[in-house]
């Protein structure tokens, strides 16, 4: 298990080392400069702002000193807003995208679990099939679709909630469920077809054969080996969740990484994009570490065989 | 001796896209206290569904009983509401699987899973229903009962599965014990072992036993009496002696033929039962083996063939014993292990069913 | 009891005549035997969701082909004095449910007012566009895109994976290596960060979609063939006398092909949303040629007033997400051999 820890570690660590120096070659592959919203300048003045971004230096050096900064935390400074520390603009930002974020995956997951549950036991009955259909329409509308629609018919038409911006708990509501959808689906699909294959298997039929009672075979059996692959698709849940972000806030107007992401975008800011983009792959790998590792516990298949499955 | 379980008349019917199939069609036998019962049979021989039907745990849909009765204890388990089945599954009948590989939840403690059928029945404590866990496993055989009281199923091999699953179902001192072919997984020398364990556990824990399988060499270990079933429906039925020395249908023929022993000559032949089993969608209309007998009669297409009965515990459902028939002779290696049995009435007499 | 005895007595001697029944029909089965595919077809056919999914795609397709030629306008038509149309047709305009009457979400007959003839069957967009043209020939570039990107794919993963899988050894393990590394990246980031570099445009965007997507399909291509490589029935069939090629095309490829449709019928609607979402980021195709995407990106400008610019293009793209997953979804219970019954 410690093993397996620490190669997965290793793991995380080159590919993050790969993406970083890949991020930085793509930097200076991209047309964008921080001339480019300055007025005209003359060539000393151009060559002192260069200088000072470290853009004239020879590009090993400037390699060498992207990765440094990067281990010290400096991301640079952004073309756009001048000179502001990127890392200072990451940590304004992050903010709103991760209490979204946060919001969305907990009641997804939740909603999702007992979706997916109720629609496995009542197999083949009109809520199994309406809460699969209702999954399959979840992850099929796209996400902006969705928070159009909700700015729309509930901001607009109903004025149940603000349209958007940011400032009470109540504007959170809207982008938290436009961003909720697309869990719920996935994991209540997920989570029936788990339901389904465990809830055929020998060993419940076995507990049924005990005389445990049908809510506890359910509860304690079923449930119970259906939640540790769930764990799996935390990783994939989590990118869809930063994807949607980058829209939901957009339309929400939510002062977030994702809005940020998508306006340095429009701006050719290409150290703020770099930024973001190092971030939410950090962010990714991480999840992904953490799930690898918690599978690893939660199932003791894995925990007392010492392996990976 | 008294009868602890009685069935009658029981049909059993799965919906299917295709139709009705018909796995049980009218079965009858009875249990008697302190008795090993074997039911042999081939795969789709509907014995798995019967005693699947005994607790209840036919998948509905698209299974259900169609109808018979299942008398225990005075109560007829085909109508007993669910609530009540409850009750009795895992402290009054309790059933053990073929597969043992499969029949453990894999992410929970085997204490926990031999403690759940004590706490649910037994109100016990959970440190009461600990210790009688750890009973438990020393009965059945597994050494250093409380550090394997923690460990998971996938820490066991198969054998020693099968001792755990053993222990879950004699937890509550059941009354009957019904085992689905539990040693068909398993290798031939911890089949043994496991067969040694079960005839030792009834005699300390004074249970009957329904054993489901198709190895005959595992009833004439076990059994003390054996129902034959084919087709959905038991053909032939007496003592452990009666079946193996004196038996009087063409498929128990079949079956006791095909069975090398030690006494088998060199030469001999074993009999080999050619075809396949019945379509039970479409149930043949007559006797359900004619198709595939030797000595298959005419009416046995026409008809279902009645039970006649060869001794006070001796019957069989064929055509062959009707006074018209013609007189057969079962073959060779069948004959040769003949014996005749003292308590055979001088004619077959004919009955309604399976009484004793 | 005594009537059956007697019953039994009466029974004909004759009756007691043996009869054998003849060898084939001791061993008929009377069930048809179906090979793999047949049965598939069968299941496929029996799941209503797959075939809603089936006919939608077809009435979707129908109209990206044959929609934009059925009225005279062209997509890039433009026309300031019909901007901002609410959708009619003449047929439906009667019926005040639907919303083809020429009324905005005030209830306020558009066309009477600015006193225009003509009927747009979708609507205008804010440049006066016709949007039935648009969006029937976004719904091309969407679909063309799509199916595109699930063709490419299709093709390196199967090469990848089939040539991982093949030789095995350290061969395998170093291109795994590379895919668990590649996965490690966010995909839409990849994406976003190709799209910049190379300019947006058909193209640009397949490619970038490609480049990430194709670890999915290599990935289950390897498993498929690994899997396949041991078993026993391979191992059966060789010592029955089966040639390689038999191998492969009648016992390997159904067996690998099941899990590659599947695989590739998810892709189309994911690169679709892709797709559309880099157009609602702005990375899409620009105008004046549509997509799906970037017609949902222009209609959500005026969204409060003329909600019709941004439902019409949503509604499609969404229709053929869904029905895409459909058939997928049915496909993939259809091709699964244990859900036989």
């Amino acid at each position: 298990m410690v093993r397996y820890t620490i190669q997965r570690i290793v793991y995380m660590i080159i590919t993050l080392l790969i993406i970083a120096t890949a991020t930085f070659f793509l930097m200076k592959l991209l047309p964008g400069s921080p001339l480019q919203n300055t007025e005209r300048l003359s060539p000393e003045q151009q060559q002192i702002i260069l200088d000072k971004y470290g853009l004239n230096d020879p590009l090993p050096e400037q390699y060498v000193n992207y990765m440094v900064g990067l281990a010290k935390g400096d991301l640079g400074l952004s073309f756009q807003y001048d000179n502001r520390p990127v890392t200072q603009i990451l940590g304004d930002r992050i903010g709103p995208s991760a209490l979204l974020g946060f919001q969305a995956m907990v009641l997804g997951t939740f909603l999702g679990l007992l979706i997916g549950i109720i629609a496995a036991i009542k197999h083949n009955t009109w809520l199994d099939y309406g809460s699969t259909f209702l999954a399959v329409l979840g992850i099929s509308i796209p996400s902006f679709v969705f928070a159009g629609l909700l700015q729309y018919y509930v901001g607009v038409k109903l004025e149940w909630l603000p349209v958007a911006l940011w400032g009470e708990y109540k504007h959170t509501i809207l982008p938290t469920l436009a961003l909720t959808v697309f869990v719920v689906a996935t994991i209540a699909r997920f989570m029936r077809t788990e339901m389904l294959e465990i809830l055929n298997s020998d060993y419940i039929l076995l507990a049924k054969a005990k005389g445990i009672s049908q809510t506890s075979t359910v509860v304690k059996h079923a449930v119970r080996n259906a939640l540790i692959p769930i764990v799996t698709i935390l990783g994939p849940m989590t990118v869809g969740v930063m994807t949607g972000s980058l829209v939901v806030e957009r339309i929400f107007a939510v002062p977030g990484l994702g809005e940020q992401f998508v306006l340095s975008i429009n701006t050719n800011d290409y150290t703020v994009i770099m930024g973001i983009t190092l971030f939410f792959s950090a962010l990714f790998i991480g999840v992904i570490f953490l799930v690898d590792i918690l599978y690893g516990i939660i199932d003791p298949r894995i925990r007392l065989a010492g392996g990976k499955k | 001796m008294s009868k602890i379980l009685e069935v009658k008349d029981l049909h059993v019917s799965f919906n299917t896209h295709g139709g009705e199939v018909q796995a049980v069609r009218g079965v009858d036998f009875h249990l008697d206290k302190g008795e090993t019962l074997a039911i042999v049979g081939e795969s789709g021989s509907g014995k798995s569904v019967t005693t699947k039907a005994i607790m209840r745990l036919i998948p509905n849909p698209p299974g259900f009983i169609k109808g018979g009765e299942m008398l225990f204890e005075g109560k007829d388990l085909a109508k007993l509401p669910e609530k009540d089945m409850q009750k009795i599954r895992g402290k009054d009948i309790s059933m053990i699987f073929q597969d043992p590989m499969t029949s453990l939840n894999p992410t929970m403690t085997i204490g926990k899973q031999i403690m759940e059928p004590l706490v649910k029945h037994q109100n016990m404590s959970k440190n009461d229903a600990r210790k009688r866990a750890i009973e438990l496993l020393k009965l059945v055989g597994l050494p250093s009962p409380e550090t394997r009281f923690k460990q998971y199923p996938h820490q066991f091999s198969g054998g020693q599965r099968q001792r755990v699953v053993i222990a879950i179902a004699l937890a509550c001192n059941p009354k009957i014990l019904i085992a689905d072919e539990p040693t068909t997984a398993l290798d031939v020398t911890i089949q043994a072992q496991i067969l040694e364990l079960m005839k030792d556990l009834q005699t300390k824990i004074d249970t009957s036993i329904i054993f489901i399988t198709h190895d005959l060499g595992v009833v004439a270990n076990v059994a003390d009496r054996v129902a034959v079933m084919y087709g959905g429906q038991i053909v032939e039925t007496g003592t452990v002696d009666e079946i193996f020395y004196d038996p009087r249908h063409p498929y128990t023929w079949g079956l006791i033929g095909s069975m090398p022993t030690t006494e088998t000559e060199g030469e001999q032949e074993l009999v080999a039962i050619p075809g396949t089993p019945p379509d039970l969608l479409n149930p043949p209309k007559g006797d359900a083996f004619a198709l595939r007998s030797e000595y298959a009669l005419k009416v046995d297409f026409e008809q279902e063939p009645p039970y006649y009965q060869v001794s006070d515990t001796h019957y069989v459902k064929s055509w062959l014993l009707h006074p018209s028939a013609p007189k057969v002779e079962p073959p060779e290696i069948v004959k040769l292990r003949h014996r005749q049995m003292p308590s055979n009435y001088k004619e077959p007499v004919l009955v309604e069913g399976v009484r004793s | 009891m005594e009537a059956n005895k007697k019953k039994l007595d009466q029974l004909s001697p004759e009756l007691f005549q043996p009869q054998k029944a003849s060898g084939d029909e001791s061993e008929k089965i009377s069930r048809p035997s179906l090979n793999f595919w047949q049965d598939s077809w069968i299941r496929l056919r029996k799941n209503k969701g797959a075939i809603a999914g089936i006919v939608i795609t077809a009435i979707i397709i129908f109209f990206a082909l044959f929609g934009p030629m059925m009225n005279e306008y062209k997509f890039s038509d433009q026309n300031i004095r019909h901007a901002k149309l609410p959708p009619k047709i003449e047929a439906l305009s009667g019926i005040s449910w639907l919303p083809f009457d020429g009324k905005d979400a005030d209830g306020f007959d558009v066309y009477e007012s600015r006193q225009i003839k003509e009927t747009y069957w979708f609507g205008t967009d804010d440049l006066g566009r016709d949007l039935w043209t648009r969006t029937w020939n976004g719904t091309r570039v969407s679909l063309y895109i799509g199916i595109l990107a699930a063709i490419i794919d299709f093709i390196i993963g199967i090469s990848y994976g089939g040539i991982s899988a093949y030789y095995g050894g350290k061969v395998d393990d170093i291109m795994q290596r590379i895919i668990e590394i590649l996965v490690g990246i966010p995909n839409l980031i990849v994406v976003i960060l190709f799209i910049l570099i190379f300019e947006p445009g058909i193209f640009s965007i397949t490619m970038a979609m490609v480049i990430t997507g194709w670890t999915g399909m290599a990935r289950i291509v390897r498993g498929q063939v690994l899997q396949l490589k041991n078993q026993e029935f391979v191992l059966a069939s060789r010592t029955l006398g089966a040639t390689s090629n038999r191998l492969i095309f009648k016992h390997l490829l159904p067996n690998v092909m099941g899990p590659v449709i599947i695989t590739t019928m998810f892709t189309v609607p994911a690169a679709i949303y892709t797709e559309a979402f880099l157009s609602f980021i702005g990375l899409g195709i620009a105008p004046p040629r549509a997509s799906l995407g970037s017609l949902v990106n222009e209609g959500y400008r005026s969204i409060q007033s003329f909600p019709h610019m941004m439902l019409v293009p949503s509604a499609v793209i969404s229709l053929v997400i869904l029905s895409f997953n459909l058939m997928a979804d049915g496909l993939r219970d259809a091709l699964d051999p244990k859900m036989r019954k």
